[in-house]
């Protein structure tokens, strides 16, 4: 394997090894498995599950904060994006934070700093696509040795001593792997700026680590042609590629006459950006992938476009193909397969299944058999309607699960347009009439000034699950899937102009500039300057709103649980406190609603012996409660509120569990607004 | 609930009492609030050629992340709609700036001057439909702590 040095600017940041908390020798054996949470999503079946019960319903709300940790400082500047999950191994506490992307090492009972560890990557981390400090790391232990590994925002794999914070000399390049290099493909216009990374958590299994590929926002790329997110295994004590699977196909490879006049050489992204799963006793690899370029406009991408929005089972030792499902065919919709598909042994209709759960944007929740990749419950091949932006190409049909029901929005029709109040409605449907819209894979259109302004949607972008995905419990078979269900979309596209873009189309609105959109962070210097704005003459927005309250009615974001024995909703919920504009609004007055839950999409859950819990994405001021958020415990058999925890600012970054000295605990990330990132670990009060 | 109120909590509590009915224990932040020489952001507070001014530098500056329409995308916060108004209503407009004078623009923060952050907050808030007066937003931390973030005009329907 071809090996360069990383970045020649790059260096190590600094360690700070406080204090020796690891006995000598051997890493304890015995330890209770699942009283601890070694990694991202608990444990490589995406589950998000701990069976502790020390927390339970009735003392819920005696649970008290345990230790605090602001991350401003592990950085050049506060972050108010965080968005990690902590590890906790073998009694140390492990995260990814603040704006440098530091990892840190904790006490878990005191929140104590052992030790730091952060990378500075000067210009090649300044123009990553994705920065700021993730979404977690991996952990990694032969019984003797341990290790954490990490991506840095500008695509490096960091493999640390557990112990010390150090890099492992003996792995990649004294302790990293440039990620930009040995990709199969030569990562363009250079290294240091060369549009590719990553945000979330690596994930290790039986000695290999698994990484894919994040880029840019995908509404309005400058290029047809981008960098392409391919996945690739590597060694986790050496850091040597063992194997690597193309996700748009090489030619001759399956797959590649999905992509009609050769637009495979060209296309980009179609990465798996977020959580991958694994069954280290099959030895398989499960891939959520992402939309091709771009997100809302394929015209330049003709055909099926394997595997874009495909799920994808590889091989653990090969990263061969074993089977695939494509969930929507030529993307058009930003319906990135956006999290960790879940294990799940299940018996439906009397049968054993090992199975694999994808929780999606759209609110299916799709079901196969994780050996096979057959529907447990058959799909539909549904006609959709067939758009008419000019060069597109449209796939007549979608497949549509038969079981079980979608659990969140994923269209807009005349009974979700809100109605509070006579006027409020017809001043809703006023707003509406300026769109198209349908039921699901209602396709894009062009936006005309004059109207339709672009196809509304609900469940595409940022609707239903998305990345902090779903939880599962083991034993009941029940899933937990959180999902924004009114987060609205308008899709618009607009003719790019040359100077913009060599695409056709990109996502746009009429009267407005066509600008190209960036994701947080990136480098505001690198881009090219934009043609000056002389005003448009008439401006063709329409906010989504009547005077502040949503455009489509409550609930507004949803926890529900479904049976996977036999693919059916057992309750769904409203999650979150009615946002204060809602529930203030002098036009609403005397009527009673009751709870409306909350417009937020990136909301994880948690589930324990008894409970799931998940945080407020918003901030509200009650009666009950000052300026903050909530964390909520529900009863798992029956979605009961149970208890509600205050924090200062909404829930970031999923919850997680352990114990530790007989103690349980729960630690989530909470930023946004004016509040910069904070770890808070909650814990019941001593006993006296 | 109301044992976990924390000192800096309190604090705010002060700016926020006004548009609420809260129950028994609060009656004293509220007599505070009201002989505070606070405003609301509902108060006419920035003026509309400031705003326009804020306009031209949040289209070079911001647009980019935040969007034309100020909706965001991906991972940059909406500056409009439900989102934010959660995010800010309770605070200050002294908050507000303060958050854009630490971060933004998220490449090279502390590359505007404060008169245009001013003016970029006059923008946002002509965009949400905040009215517009005869005296423009300072550019002064201290001055915007004075003017409350409220996301509903408490004096609607009065």
């Amino acid at each position: 394997m071809r090996q360069r040095s990383a970045k020649s600017g790059s260096r190590l940041l600094f360690v700070v090894f406080v204090s020796g908390l690891w006995a000598e020798g051997a890493v304890a054996q015995d330890r209770p498995k699942d009283s601890e949470w070694p990694s991202y999503a608990a444990d490589l079946a995406g589950t998000r599950y701990r069976p502790l019960d020390q927390i339970k319903a009735s003392n819920f709300n005696d649970v008290e904060i345990a230790w605090r940790i602001k991350t401003d400082n592990f950085g050049n500047r506060p972050e108010y994006k965080l968005e990690g999950t902590p590890l906790m191994v073998n009694g140390v506490l492990y995260a990814t934070a603040g704006s440098r992307r530091a990892v840190i090492a904790l006490d878990p009972a005191t929140g104590e700093l052992l030790w730091i560890h952060g990378e500075h990557e000067g210009a090649r981390g300044a123009a990553a696509p994705r920065q700021l400090s993730g979404r977690g790391l991996a952990y990694w232990s032969d019984g003797k040795e341990e290790r954490i590994l990490y991506v840095t925002p500008g695509y490096q794999l960091i493999c640390l001593d557990a112990k010390t914070g150090m890099r492992v000399p003996s792995f990649g390049n004294k302790g990293a792997l440039d990620l930009k290099l040995d990709d199969d493909q030569e990562i363009f216009p250079d290294l240091t700026t060369g549009e590719i990374g990553i945000q979330s958590a690596p994930v290790v299994a039986k000695d290999t680590v698994i990484i894919g590929a994040a880029f840019r926002e995908g509404m309005t790329p400058k290029s047809m042609r981008n960098n392409k997110g391919y996945v690739r295994g590597f060694d986790v004590r050496t850091g040597k590629r063992l194997w690597i699977f193309h996700t748009i196909p090489k030619k001759g490879e399956f797959g590649y006459d999905t992509w009609l006049n050769g637009s495979a050489e060209y296309t980009g992204n179609t990465g798996v950006w977020t959580q991958i799963t694994v069954d280290e006793q099959l030895g398989l690899v499960y891939l959520p992938v992402e939309s091709p370029t771009n997100d809302f406009y394929g015209g330049h991408r003709p055909g099926n476009n394997l595997f874009g929005e495909t799920l994808v089972c590889v091989d653990l030792k090969t990263g061969q193909r074993k089977w695939h499902f494509q969930l929507v065919h030529h993307p058009l919709w930003d319906m990135d397969i956006s999290s960790a598909p879940i294990l799940t042994d299940i018996v439906a209709d009397g049968k054993p299944i090992k199975a694999v759960a994808q929780p999606t944007k759209q609110g299916f929740l799709y079901v196969f058999d994780r050996v096979t990749g057959k529907p447990v419950w058959p799909f539909e091949e549904r006609k959709v309607e067939v758009g008419s932006v000019p060069g597109e190409w449209y796939s007549p049909t979608q497949p549509i699960p038969s079981k079980p029901p979608a659990y969140s929005r994923n269209g807009v029709l005349e009974e979700d347009i809100v109605d509070f109040t006579p006027q409020i409605h017809e001043q809703a449907k006023a707003i509406a009439a300026k769109y198209h819209w349908g039921p699901v894979y209602t396709p894009p259109i062009e936006s005309k000034i004059d109207g339709p302004l672009g196809t509304l949607t609900v469940g595409t972008a940022s609707g239903g699950t998305n990345w902090p995905g779903g939880s599962y419990d083991p034993e009941t078979h029940i899933a937990y899937l959180y999902a924004c269900n009114a987060c609205a979309e308008p899709i618009g596209l607009v003719r790019a102009p040359k100077e913009i873009s060599d695409m056709n189309y990109i996502a746009g609105t009429a009267g407005e500039e066509v600008k190209i959109l960036r994701g947080p962070g990136e480098n505001a210097g690198a881009d090219a300057p934009m043609p000056s704005k002389k005003g448009p003459a008439k401006s063709g927005y329409v906010p989504l709103n009547v005077d502040g309250l949503p455009l489509l009615k409550p609930p507004y974001g949803t926890i529900t649980a479904i049976n996977l024995d036999k693919g059916e909703i057992v309750w769904q919920i409203a999650h979150g406190e009615t946002p204060d504009v809602v529930r203030n609004h002098p036009a609403l007055k005397g009527l009673n609603i009751p709870r409306t839950g909350q417009e937020t999409y990136n909301v994880g859950t948690l589930v324990t012996k008894t409970l799931v819990i998940a945080g407020e994405g918003q901030i509200t001021t009650t009666s009950e409660h000052p300026r903050g958020a909530m964390l909520r415990a529900y009863d798992k058999k029956t979605g009961k509120e149970v208890g509600a925890v205050y924090m200062p600012a909404p829930q970031t970054g999923s919850p997680m569990t352990y114990m530790l000295n007989g103690k349980q605990y729960i630690v989530v990330a909470v930023s946004g607004g004016a509040y910069s990132g904070e770890y808070i670990a909650y814990t019941l009060p001593s006993a006296e | 609930m109301k044992s976990t109120l924390s000192l800096g909590v309190g604090i705010y509590l002060v700016a926020i009492a006004a548009p609420y009915s809260m129950p028994g224990a609060t009656v004293t932040v509220e007599q505070a609030a009201a002989s505070s020489e606070s405003r609301s952001v509902w108060e006419r507070v920035y003026t509309e050629e400031q705003a326009k001014r804020g306009e031209t530098v949040y289209r070079k500056e911001c647009a980019s992340c935040h969007g034309d329409t100020l909706v965001g995308g991906g991972g940059a916060a909406p500056l409009t709609g439900g989102t934010f108004l959660s995010n800010w209503n309770g605070l200050t407009l002294g908050d507000l700036f303060d958050r854009i004078r630490k971060t933004m623009p998220q490449g090279t923060p502390g590359k505007l001057t404060k008169q245009q952050d001013a003016d970029v907050l006059a923008y946002v808030l002509s965009f949400n439909k905040f009215p517009a007066g005869k005296t423009e937003l300072s550019r002064q931390t201290e001055f915007l702590k004075e003017i409350r973030f409220e996301a509903t005009n408490p004096n609607a329907n009065k």
